[in-house]
């Protein structure tokens, strides 16, 4: 379950990776764009300016020299209109009917004396009157009626005429509007392309990442042998790799040092164990009297308790420093603590204790069958060595989330406020408490190399209360594991 | 508690064995000489003849140059790892069943391999009488077809193993469950003493060593109702070893 929430996170990654990355080229793009869109938008104005005030000039002289007579008009009037044929940039035909040119002589008193071009040239001319001009420097202007602006260009006369020739900015806009498709389209498609590349590579990359976070958490909960795949790249992700292979080895190899450790020291005490425990049996079977018996069976009984003291230090030792070895496989907690209370219950009741088992079925755990057999038998042997007689101890089994819940609880004296914080430590016990101070010890031992949690209370009502939590299974067997309610049992 | 006399029924063990396996060749694998000496003295008490070799090379040359029918072979062996001679040996044709003793701490992976292929383990320290339980079931297993009976007397005992049903004399037991099969088992190594560990193992499945009696109450009601007043008490304690159910 969490390796697919996992690759949905990364998969997010490599998107917000990539779409950043989109974004600030799209920025950039479209920064060179604007100044590209600038300088050819001043370009072309340049150009149109140079024809223009070349074209007013022209004009300027054939009016000057044309005699005012009935003439005048039309020759003046051919002229402009042979200069309209010759507008640069010219997209399409006939523009000169569209009204993309117009020339106009303004008299003196400001009345319009000539006009050539679409319509009559009223708005033109009031647009005209309306804006400031400067003498011979084309300027911008909006005719009403006219979508587009026109560029116009003065001269003014000796005979204190003005005459105008303006040229609409359409083409112009068109060039401009051409450039701006063609680059959006471009633009897009580059954009596109290089998130698809930019996605299609840090996914590759957080991949790598993921595999690698995969295999170490696998690594961290069951075997130290095995590696994170490295990559044949010398790249971070590589690096990352080997660093973390040459981590885990040196962890191995202290792990593995720990292991020799506590081997040969079991080894060494276990042997001289053996024998003694064998001399004594055999010393016992040579036909004593049973009052002779009798000490050798006591030594034979401390024997035993000491070999248990001797396996539960060193794991507890070996779980401290994450080492405790396990042997996995699929088992029922409800089955377990069933047989266990079918085991315990005589001796309980012996004791005049009642136990009560509340689950909702089965609960399946992947964990070392022999360690948590130990486990539960602990917590029952440490609730049949605390608690006084008439007590209750209830058991709560349940599933929430791939995590296994057990909780033991009891209405005897709970825990003592002494010890209350430091329940967890070796060695660490109740006052007038008979054991080796190692029982929940080792269970929180045993819960943690499992990937799990112990917490120990006291309830308010009295008595104290042990939560266990253990990972139902490894993400790969979660399948098939159902919630469960808790009922009662 | 009953406490019988611990020689008499310790004897009793021996002679079973005796009458069961008549002369069971043995091979010891261990290097210490304590653990060598008292195995083989109780070995051959219950009435097996023991060869003995304290390193992988003496056992490998033994192994092949006769037939036995268990090897008992401890794990840290001086010269090689116990494991490893075992395989060596099966490679070798050598089909006994092994009896691996370890004092390692866990129980490691090559060894539940090999539990699987029909061999056995003891971690040390043990007690003996389960050293010679487990090493019957080896033979047991090793003569195997050997019809199960589907009923089970000891002196006026009897237990139907089909209706799951107890009864003593005339009496019909009223047993749960749990006290048939912890009766069942007592009835099948009748005579032989069964330890604490053993029954927890093979009743309840389970290898731990609980620090409190648990077991001793389990026995406790059933002798309740097997041994009732007037009868002839059946199940003994032997206090350190274990109990047992008196054939005769």
């Amino acid at each position: 379950m969490s390796s697919k929430t996992d690759r949905v996170r990364m998969r997010s990654a490599a998107w917000r990776i990539s779409l950043g990355a989109t974004l600030a080229f799209a920025f950039g793009t479209s920064l060179v764009f604007a100044g590209l869109h600038r300088f050819v938008a001043n370009d072309i104005q340049r150009r149109s300016d140079a024809w223009l005030s070349g074209e007013v000039e022209v004009l300027g002289d054939v009016a000057e020299r044309t005699p005012k007579d009935r003439l005048y008009g039309r020759v003046v009037g051919e002229v402009a209109e042979l200069a309209s044929k010759e507008v640069p940039d010219k997209l399409g035909s006939g523009s000169s009917e569209n009204g993309s040119v117009f020339f106009l002589q303004v008299g003196r008193d400001g009345s319009s004396q000539l006009w050539v071009g679409a319509g009559n040239g009223q708005a033109n001319l009031s647009a005209i009157r309306a804006s400031k001009i400067k003498p011979d420097v084309p300027f911008h202007l909006q005719v009403k009626g006219f979508d587009i602006p026109f560029r116009v260009a003065s001269a003014r006369m000796d005979d204190g005429s003005s005459i105008y020739l303006g040229l609409s900015e359409r083409d112009e806009l068109r060039v401009l509007r051409n450039l701006r498709i063609r680059f959006l389209s471009f633009g897009l498609l580059i954009i596109l392309f290089g998130f698809g590349i930019v996605f299609y590579t840090t996914r590759r990359m957080l991949g790598h990442v993921r595999e690698i976070t995969e295999a170490a958490s696998r690594i961290g909960r069951s075997d130290l042998s095995s590696r994170v795949p490295t990559t044949q790249y010398n790249d971070e992700i590589g690096n990352l790799a080997r660093t973390l292979n040459t981590m885990l080895d040196r962890i191995e190899s202290s792990v593995h040092q720990l292991h020799t450790i506590t081997d040969s020291l079991a080894h060494d005490l276990r042997s001289p164990l053996t024998a003694i425990r064998g001399k004594l049996e055999m010393y016992l079977s040579s036909g004593v009297r049973s009052e002779h018996g009798e000490p050798v069976v006591s030594a034979i009984d401390e024997l035993d308790r000491l070999t248990e003291f001797l396996n539960t230090s060193l794991d507890v030792a070996e779980a401290r420093a994450d080492a405790l070895r396990l042997s996995r496989s699929e088992m029922d907690l409800d089955e377990l603590v069933r047989v266990m209370m079918d085991l315990y219950e005589p001796c309980m009741s012996e004791s005049g204790l009642r136990m009560q088992l509340r689950s909702a079925g089965a609960v399946r755990v992947y964990a070392d069958a022999a360690l948590i057999h130990r486990m539960v038998a602990n917590l029952l042997d440490n609730e049949l060595k605390h608690i006084p007689a008439s007590c209750t101890i209830v058991i709560y089994l349940q599933v929430e989330k791939d995590v296994a819940t057990l909780i033991v609880e009891d209405n005897g004296p709970g825990f003592a406020a002494e010890i209350c914080s430091q329940m967890f430590e070796q060695r660490v016990k109740g006052e007038g408490s008979s054991g080796h101070g190692l029982g929940l010890a080792f269970v929180q031992a045993v819960v943690r190399a499992h990937g799990g949690d112990v917490t120990a209370s006291n309830r308010e009502e009295g008595g104290a209360r042990l939560t266990i939590l253990l990972p139902c299974a490894l993400p790969n067997r979660a399948e098939g594991i159902l919630p469960a309610a808790v009922m009662a049992g | 508690m009953t406490i019988c006399s611990l020689g008499a029924s310790l004897g009793g063990i021996k002679e079973g064995g005796r009458a069961y396996h008549r002369m069971m060749h043995l091979l010891l694998v261990e290097d210490e000489l304590e653990i060598q000496g008292f195995l083989k003295t109780s070995l051959a008490d219950a009435g097996y003849v023991v060869d003995v070799a304290g390193d992988g090379k003496t056992a490998e040359g033994l192994a092949s140059a006769k037939c036995y029918d268990v090897l008992i072979v401890d794990l840290g062996l001086p010269d090689q790892d116990g494991i490893d001679l075992i395989l060596r040996l099966r490679q070798l044709g050598v089909s006994s069943p092994v009896l691996i003793l370890s004092a390692r701490r866990s129980v490691d992976d090559r060894v539940r391999g090999l539990e699987q292929g029909g061999d056995d383990y003891l971690t040390k320290p043990f007690a003996l009488a389960e050293l010679l339980a487990r090493l019957r079931n080896l033979l047991k297993r090793k003569a195997s077809a050997e019809a199960s009976p589907t009923i089970l007397r000891v002196m006026d005992l009897e237990l139907d193993l089909l209706k799951r049903r107890a009864s003593r004399g005339d009496e019909v037991l009223s047993l749960s469950p749990q006290e048939f099969s912890l009766l069942e088992y007592l009835c099948r190594h009748a005579g032989r003493v069964v330890t604490r560990s053993m029954l927890l193992a093979e009743v309840w499945g389970m290898r731990i060593q609980p620090d409190t009696n648990v077991v001793d109450v389990h026995i406790y009601r059933l002798r309740g109702k097997v041994d009732t007043e007037g009868r002839e008490p059946l199940i003994k304690t032997l206090r350190g070893v274990g109990y047992v159910l008196k054939d005769r």
